[in-house]
């Protein structure tokens, strides 16, 4: 572990030893703010290891690294409205989550915080940032939306019909999950992680699980790990039928939509009869005995390869459904990875990085990330296409070896455990880290960085230049979820 | 011809909600439960709406917009919380930003349909419940 004590106004090891992973080609995990002027930077290597570096500091800031790597900017953000550390030398720093309403001295997760604060009662927008000039228009979009989805306010600047800058304003979802999950017991942990988001749930469950075990120094059976393997491309394929079946709709090609539409729902009513559970909530835990009937998986996959290969016809066929995504929402795979992109988008411009070619629990599998390079919604279509088949062979897999191989085992983590410990898995939505640090068998800190938190300033730079209306089809091709970053 | 009077138009605001409440609302629309053929729909403005159904614990973020969009669904109106986060019993009902669901944060709802997520079926047999409940005295 390195402390690295910043005393002077440079802080220059802290930016250059993160900057060194980022060049490396190392994928950032999280940046965690904890209490007591602390930070923790986590990088997954490409050699699948987990590099730490932490940064404390004495004073009201520490230095930004946002200028040098701009994903981080979001993180930092975060730590300020939350913690209130002044990350120095911030380009942007202004509100992320906090809204004109929280009290000025209200910072949730510091000790003394106030468990039900007393809102300031003013409106809770944030200030824009705008484009002004001749013909420049201002259009504001929600927290309400004209359809059933989440709650985010969008604030397009344009001209004509075209989007010079948007604005997202997100956190409208803000529950304060993180500080839900502090001082509990290990044992309540699994049902609050199963429902950070509806659409990763098992993501953010193996990321519990799989944390507690390596810290208690545990390797799941054999058994259980290929268990695992079945709900996380079971949870891939139900979250990717819903995003392949909304980019239709966003073009109104709605047989495509409605017959994908169909496919989610068989396969969703198939998983509940399999794990109990239409989103696969509560379905991971340390010794989840291999109950699910296999045979029941075995006809449900054999069932969507069928109506799978239907509906491919149906959209690879379609010569105008491709003209309307090709060339919209274009993310140059510079920018992705400048700005940390994850998951599907981060595939579509062109990285081929997939963390379940890192994750130990897929090492007995071949896992090939799926690649396109257009970086338009077209790219993200055909990468969702490539990973739906590949997960149903994984799934075949996995259904052959847990048939040879059994587990009776019981294992309970111990109860007093401490230390801090980083989980990374693919959720659908992208590399999904959680930070966990344990005191005595309780949370003492929760800290979680999902996919859609990386790919939002990622799909409001993909829209600039494109016409307002094809905004709708430029976000469900990214399909991120409010709530895994809202949290 | 009576029951064609009973249509019922459906505003929906998420307060807060992880998403799978959605999820399952946006099923209704599908072939499978096929809402519409019971006249139930869901309309894009309060406005046309004769219910609102709110999911999520209601952030504090939230909060404000949802109160703005129930005043403006016209009267007679129904309040409808879906979900547990809604109904005041779900997981982070006591987290810092939640104010506890739809009946301590606005008013009580005239219907709650429990679950987490309630399932699309569940969701569609409470609903067409509140069609025939009350409000129409042509029934």
């Amino acid at each position: 572990m390195s402390y690295l004590l910043f005393k002077d106004a440079s802080g220059d090891s802290w930016v250059r030893t993160n900057m060194k992973h980022k060049m490396n080609g190392n994928q950032m995990l999280a940046l965690t703010g904890l209490r007591g002027r602390l930070l923790k930077a986590h990088w997954l290597t490409t050699s699948g290891d987990i590099a730490e570096e932490s940064l404390q500091w004495e004073g009201p800031g520490f230095p930004s690294l946002s200028r040098f790597l701009p994903e981080a900017a979001w993180d930092e953000r975060e730590i300020h409205d939350l913690f209130g550390y002044v990350p120095d030398g911030h380009p942007e720093l202004r509100p992320l989550v906090r809204t004109p309403r929280w009290p000025k001295t209200f910072f949730p997760l510091q000790d003394d915080a106030d468990s039900h604060p007393h809102w300031r009662d003013v409106e809770p927008d944030n200030p824009s940032r705008i484009v002004e000039g001749d013909g420049v228009t201002v259009m504001k979009v929600g927290p309400t939306h004209a359809g059933i989805i989440e709650s985010g306010h969008f604030v397009f600047s344009i001209m004509g019909e075209n989007i010079l800058h948007l604005d997202a304003h997100l956190f409208q979802n803000h529950r304060g999950m993180e500080k839900v999950l502090e001082t509990r017991l290990l044992g309540q942990v699994p049902a609050l992680v199963s429902r950070i988001c509806g659409a990763d749930s098992v993501s953010h469950q193996f990321n519990f699980v799989s944390a507690v075990e390596q810290l208690a120094g545990r390797r799941a059976p054999e058994a259980v790990q290929w268990d695992r393997i079945l709900l996380l491309e079971s949870e891939r394929i139900l979250s990717h039928l819903n995003d392949l079946a909304q980019i239709p709709a966003g073009v109104g090609f709605q047989v495509a939509n409605q017959r994908g539409l169909a496919m989610k729902e068989k396969w969703q009513r198939g998983l509940a009869a399999i794990f109990g559970h239409r989103f696969l909530f509560d379905t991971l835990d340390f010794d989840r005995e291999i109950l699910c009937d296999k045979d029941g998986l075995r006809t449900l996959v054999r069932s969507l390869e069928q109506s799978w290969s239907q509906w491919r016809r149906l959209v690879d066929h379609h010569r105008g459904f491709h003209d309307r995504m090709q060339g919209v929402g274009v993310v140059r795979q510079s920018d992705a990875e400048r700005l940390g992109a994850a998951g599907v988008a981060a595939r579509a411009s062109g990285l081929g990085f997939d963390a379940r070619t890192l994750m130990p629990l897929y090492q007995g599998i071949e896992v090939e990330p799926a690649r396109a390079d257009g970086g338009d919604v077209e790219a993200r279509f055909q990468i969702r296409l490539q990973e739906v088949e590949s997960s149903v062979r994984i799934l075949k897999i996995a259904l052959d070896q847990v048939s040879v191989t059994s587990s009776n085992s019981f294992w309970q983590p111990p109860c007093d455990l401490s230390g801090d410990v980083v989980s990374y898995s693919e959720s659908p939505h992208g590399l999904n880290a959680h930070m966990i640090r344990f005191e005595d068998g309780r949370i003492q800190r929760y800290h979680v960085r999902s996919g859609a938190f990386r790919n939002w300033p990622v799909l409001a730079l993909a829209v600039a230049g494109n016409a307002v209306a094809d905004f709708p089809l430029i976000n469900k091709s990214f399909e991120l979820c409010y709530s895994c970053s809202d949290r | 011809m009576r029951q064609f009077m009973r249509s019922l138009q459906l505003r929906h605001v998420d307060a807060g909600s992880c998403n799978a409440c959605e999820q399952e609302l946006s099923a209704l629309l599908s072939k499978e439960y096929d809402i519409q053929q019971y006249g139930i729909d869901f309309v894009a403005s309060p406005r046309h709406a004769d219910a609102l159904l709110v999911t999520g614990p209601v952030t504090d973020t939230m909060k404000t917009a949802l109160a703005k969009v129930w005043e403006a669904v016209p009267r007679p109106r129904r309040l409808v919380a879906i979900g547990d986060c809604a109904a005041g019993c779900g997981v982070c009902q006591d987290a810092y930003a939640s104010h506890g669901g739809v009946a301590s944060s606005l008013e009580s709802p005239d219907l709650i349909i429990r679950g987490c997520p309630p399932t699309p079926e569940h969701i569609l047999n409470q609903l067409r419940r509140l069609q025939w409940k009350d409000g129409n005295p042509n029934i």
